[in-house]
């Protein structure tokens, strides 16, 4: 397989040197599984096979694309995407800057993060895992939702100034599971991502759920006071707000346009929690790493934040040939994003709520449907959802409603964080739109902050 | 291509399948243009083509989808064995509302093709909107153009055979500038649908040229202006931020399968129960809402969806009165019999998929708010004693049952005894779904009635990005919390 996708690329790129065409051609190849439950049932169980080849074509400062989904056996068809690409170029319109096309010094290779058992997992497989996730958790009024995706994705890249090649195989896997109560309306949920088949393990989110449950079946929920709360954040929580932070924080393309919290002179200064340490680390195969990007730089552990001071922005490498600044190796599909784990010896939902505490304790493991309300202020807002608890100072545990968080990152991450757990989770962040792109974060598996406000809470889940 | 097909779904109905359709896209094309600060960013096109097979077998779906169509009998017997593994986890058996075998054909209305439109031309319309842009104060500039043709061929088990070849243009421009302490704000413009078409007739440059103008007078207003009090008003939301309200706390709340619990493991629920249709008082008397397959420029008009259902104009609230939903075959016998009533006569002829790769789901069509009696929005102004009027979607927060909401929008004008005062910046409301519909006081009258398209509406597992559309007058809604 991978011989031929590379004779291919080496073929495209032999037809556009023949058509005299500066091109990139960037190939996308996926088998994607989903088995998805809802009503305790299969609700949909799908299988896509989809290849995709993105052709760049250029002309001096100008610069098209054209797009195709199609089959190695299509070489014509191919081809033909060049001939429009280039064609297009004809007309585009220069840009203000030079836009580079990569000079691979050699080929590169990396299938680290392939594993073919996790990659064709059968159908049987998926089924026996969820039901031995879920055992004995179902009733006729707790019901099972989620998914079982998994699958495998190529991406492989030539162009036509060397004819060196990149080429990156991968597998993974992410598990949702919701039991939700069709009449109470409550929802829990527990997660998980996998590189390789022995990540998967049924039973660890058959504990989580199980202790969710427990809680959601047996304490009576509440509406909430709105006011100040300490809230300890989940892994789930966590990721999301680190994603956000990634669209509109250190990415350098977002800074220059007006849509990032963070700016120029705040770079080498203390911005955060000197507890907080993020580094975009490809070293950690849990995140479905590229370890060299698209324009071939190598990619190494990347401190973005250190103890809370802002080390360095991200380049996306079409924003530093706009803005002039030098690439930093960040022209990839998705990053590899690590928060550093604290000094709180805490791993399970248990130990939390175990946990002495003079406060009381606000856990949200999921913000649902978060959007910016403010980007230069780095101003979030979402709804708690899916197992939530306030863990009281005497001990005692309520189950809230859901309540909103309206917020600066600025502040979760700031002054106000109290302490990160010790271990850290592989949070799955992939969305499933378009092109298969598995991404994840590493992130404590749990964050204390102090003084943070609710801002609505529901009179029901 | 089409016989293939057919004795396909023969060859699987006679081993046992329920059901058997096929979606086959000779053609899906796109084009994209966007022009950032005059320079033309992104340039680019693209096509696909396969075709997407859903069979139903004792009670459960299988898909699969493929766009190397050489093997056929490989990508029919996938689908059928996904279905059978599905068909060992059944809770409620899945059955189809009955439907009338349909051979049809369907072309969206346009005048001009816009792939039969040169590049350079396309190029040139960017060009002069960025000029028109380019003034002082305005620190990003954004033209962009996204033009998109399918075929799809739609054969089923049932004896239907469906062409539908649709057309359309999502044109916009966007301004952002910086207030004196750094802060971002933005203003941006996509016309409203005018006429019964969706061609590249729809870029109407004069249009835009003015609106260009008042977009940046506007952002500029915004820079200069003061914060967006936080306190209690009657909010007065124009098109241009009403379309999202509707999408968010109407559309999605009647999604079926979403009231259902099929969404539960990622976009959410319902508030909305079975129980409450007939019963639940949505909103105030002045709200009438309805999903509208029958606006002829609207992308939210194909003429049959995915099961082969024809378009319908289907009430959702009649006079404040929750009465229907967002519905497909699957959804409406699985909802009757839970209810055990007639809550549905039926589909409602809503079910969609983005993709050949996609399994259709209910997905809004054209969910619209019948224009009211409270005359045009000077009226409506003049009739409000402290409120703010509040246009252009900046961004939107909904709770996982659709109960509650935040809304930011790109800029507000504070209303007192009648007249507007003043522009405020980060202006935001919210609140709670019912209550907030039950507070509507008034609604505008035709003058104010706009079309507006939502290209990027995201549901479903895998994900599945959908083009739809609202038509929608001004509404005020009274005693709402704003500037939080
Ligand atoms: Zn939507």
């Amino acid at each position: 397989m991978k011989d031929q996708i590379l004779q291919t690329l080496h073929d495209l790129r032999a037809y556009a040197l023949l058509k005299g065409v500066e091109a990139m051609f960037f190939y996308h190849e996926e088998d994607s599984y989903l088995m998805r439950f809802a009503n305790s049932a299969i609700s949909l169980n799908t299988n896509e096979h989809l290849i995709r080849l993105e052709i760049t074509a250029y002309e001096g400062r100008k610069r098209a694309s054209y797009e195709l989904i199609t089959d190695l056996n299509k070489l014509g068809e191919m081809k033909q995407g060049l001939d429009i690409a280039a064609e297009m170029v004809k007309h585009a319109q220069p840009l203000s800057y030079q836009p580079t096309l990569p000079l691979y010094p050699a080929s590169f290779a990396d299938e680290s993060g392939f594993d073919s058992t996790l990659a064709a997992l059968s159908n049987e497989e998926r089924l026996a895992f969820f039901n031995e996730a879920v055992a004995g958790l179902e009733t006729d009024e707790i019901k099972l939702s989620g998914i079982f995706s998994n699958g495998s994705n190529i991406t492989a890249q030539i162009d036509t100034r060397s004819e060196h090649t990149q080429y990156f195989r991968t597998s993974d896997a992410q598990v949702n599971i919701v039991l939700a109560h069709s009449l109470l309306k409550w929802e829990i949920t527990a997660e998980q991502s996998a590189y390789r088949k022995a990540d998967l393990n049924p039973q660890s989110l058959r504990r989580d759920l199980a202790f969710l449950r427990e809680r959601y079946q047996n304490d009576s929920p509440e509406q909430i006071p709105l006011g100040k709360y300490d809230i300890v954040f989940g892994a789930t929580a966590i990721g999301d707000l680190l994603s956000i932070m990634n669209w509109v924080g250190f990415s350098g393309g977002a800074l220059k346009r007006g849509y990032s919290f963070l700016t120029e002179d705040q770079l080498g200064k203390k911005i955060f929690s000197d507890q907080f340490n993020l580094t975009d680390d490809p070293t950690r195969l849990e995140t479905f790493p590229y370890q060299r990007d698209i324009m071939g730089l190598d990619r190494g552990p990347f401190p973005v934040f250190e103890q809370g001071v802002f080390k360095s922005f991200t380049w996306f490498q079409d924003d530093a040939d706009e803005f002039g600044v030098a690439p930093t190796g960040h022209t990839v599909m998705h990053k590899s994003l690590v928060i550093s784990g604290g000094e709180m010896e805490v791993s399970t939902l248990e130990e939390l709520v175990n946990l002495p505490r003079e406060n009381d304790l606000l856990y949200i493991p999921f913000l649902h449907y978060m959007n910016l309300v403010n980007p230069s202020k780095g101003l979030v807002t979402a709804s708690s959802r899916f197992g939530a608890l306030l863990l009281k100072k005497d001990g005692s545990v309520v189950v809230p409603y859901n309540v909103r968080v309206t917020q600066s990152l600025l502040d979760i991450f700031g002054e106000k964080v109290a302490w990160l757990a010790k271990n850290q989770v592989v949070n799955n962040t992939s969305s499933s739109y378009g092109a298969r792109n598995p991404t994840a974060v590493i992130v404590p598996a749990f964050m204390r902050v102090n003084d943070l406000e609710i801002s609505h809470s529901n009179t029901s889940y | 291509m089409q016989k293939q097909l057919r004795e396909q779904i023969e060859r699987l109905k006679a081993a046992g399948a329920t059901y058997v359709d096929a979606r086959w896209y000779p053609v899906e094309e796109s084009n994209q243009l966007t022009m950032w600060n005059g320079n033309l960013k992104n340039a680019a096109a693209s096509r696909e083509s396969g075709v997407g097979i859903r069979v139903l077998y004792k009670g459960a779906w299988g898909f699969s989808a493929s766009s190397d169509m050489q093997n056929l009998n490989r990508l029919f017997d996938k689908a059928f064995d996904n279905a059978r593994i599905a068909a060992e986890r059944v809770t409620f058996p899945i059955r189809l509302a009955e439907k009338d075998a349909i051979q049809a054909t369907f072309n969206s209305p346009n005048q001009i093709d816009p792939f039969a439109v040169s590049l350079a031309d396309k190029i040139a319309f960017l060009k002069e909107m960025d000029e028109k842009l380019n003034q002082p104060g305005v620190a990003q500039r954004i033209s962009e153009v996204t033009f998109m043709r399918k075929q799809i061929i739609f054969i089923d088990s049932e004896g239907s055979e469906i062409e539908k070849n649709i057309i359309e243009a999502f044109p916009g421009i966007q301004v952002t500038g910086l207030d004196d302490q750094g802060v971002m704000h933005s203003r941006k413009f996509s016309p409203a649908r005018l006429g019964a078409t969706r061609g590249w007739e729809t870029l109407d440059p004069q249009l835009f040229a003015e609106n260009a103008e008042r977009i940046v007078r506007e952002m500029n207003q915004v820079r200069a202006a003061e914060d967006c009090p936080k306190e209690d008003r009657s909010v007065i939301l124009l098109p241009g931020i009403m379309f999202l309200q509707t999408h968010e706390t109407i559309g999605h709340a009647l999604e079926l399968d979403r009231i259902l619990g099929y969404e539960l493991a990622f976009a959410g629920g319902s508030f909305v129960t079975l129980d409450d249709f007939g019963k639940l008082q949505y909103g105030s008397s002045k709200l009438t809402a309805r999903a509208d397959a029958t606006v002829p420029n609207s992308p939210g008009s194909f003429g049959y969806d995915d099961d082969g259902i024809p378009a319908q104009d289907n009430l959702l609230i009649d006079k404040g009165l929750l009465v229907g939903a967002i519905t497909g075959r699957q959804m409406v016998e699985e909802a009757n019999a839970r209810a055990r009533r007639a809550i549905f006569n039926g589909s409602g002829g809503a079910n969609r998929a983005t993709a050949f790769y996609r399994v259709p789901i209910e997905r809004m069509t054209n969910i619209n708010i019948d224009p009211g009696q409270d005359g045009s929005l000077e009226d409506i102004v003049r009739n409000t004693e402290k409120g703010i009027i509040l246009d252009g979607e900046k961004s939107w927060s909904i709770g996982s049952n659709r109960e509650q909401f935040h809304f930011a929008t790109d800029i507000g004008w504070l209303v007192e005894d009648g007249q507007v005062t003043k522009v405020v910046k980060n202006s935001t409301y919210k609140g709670a779904t019912v209550k907030f519909y039950n507070s509507l006081s008034a609604v505008g009258d035709e003058s104010t009635w706009e079309v507006r398209y939502v290209d990027n509406c995201g549901k479903g597992q895998p994900n599945q990005i959908m083009q739809l559309g609202h038509g929608v007058p001004v509404c005020r809604f009274d005693n709402v919390r704003i500037g939080e």
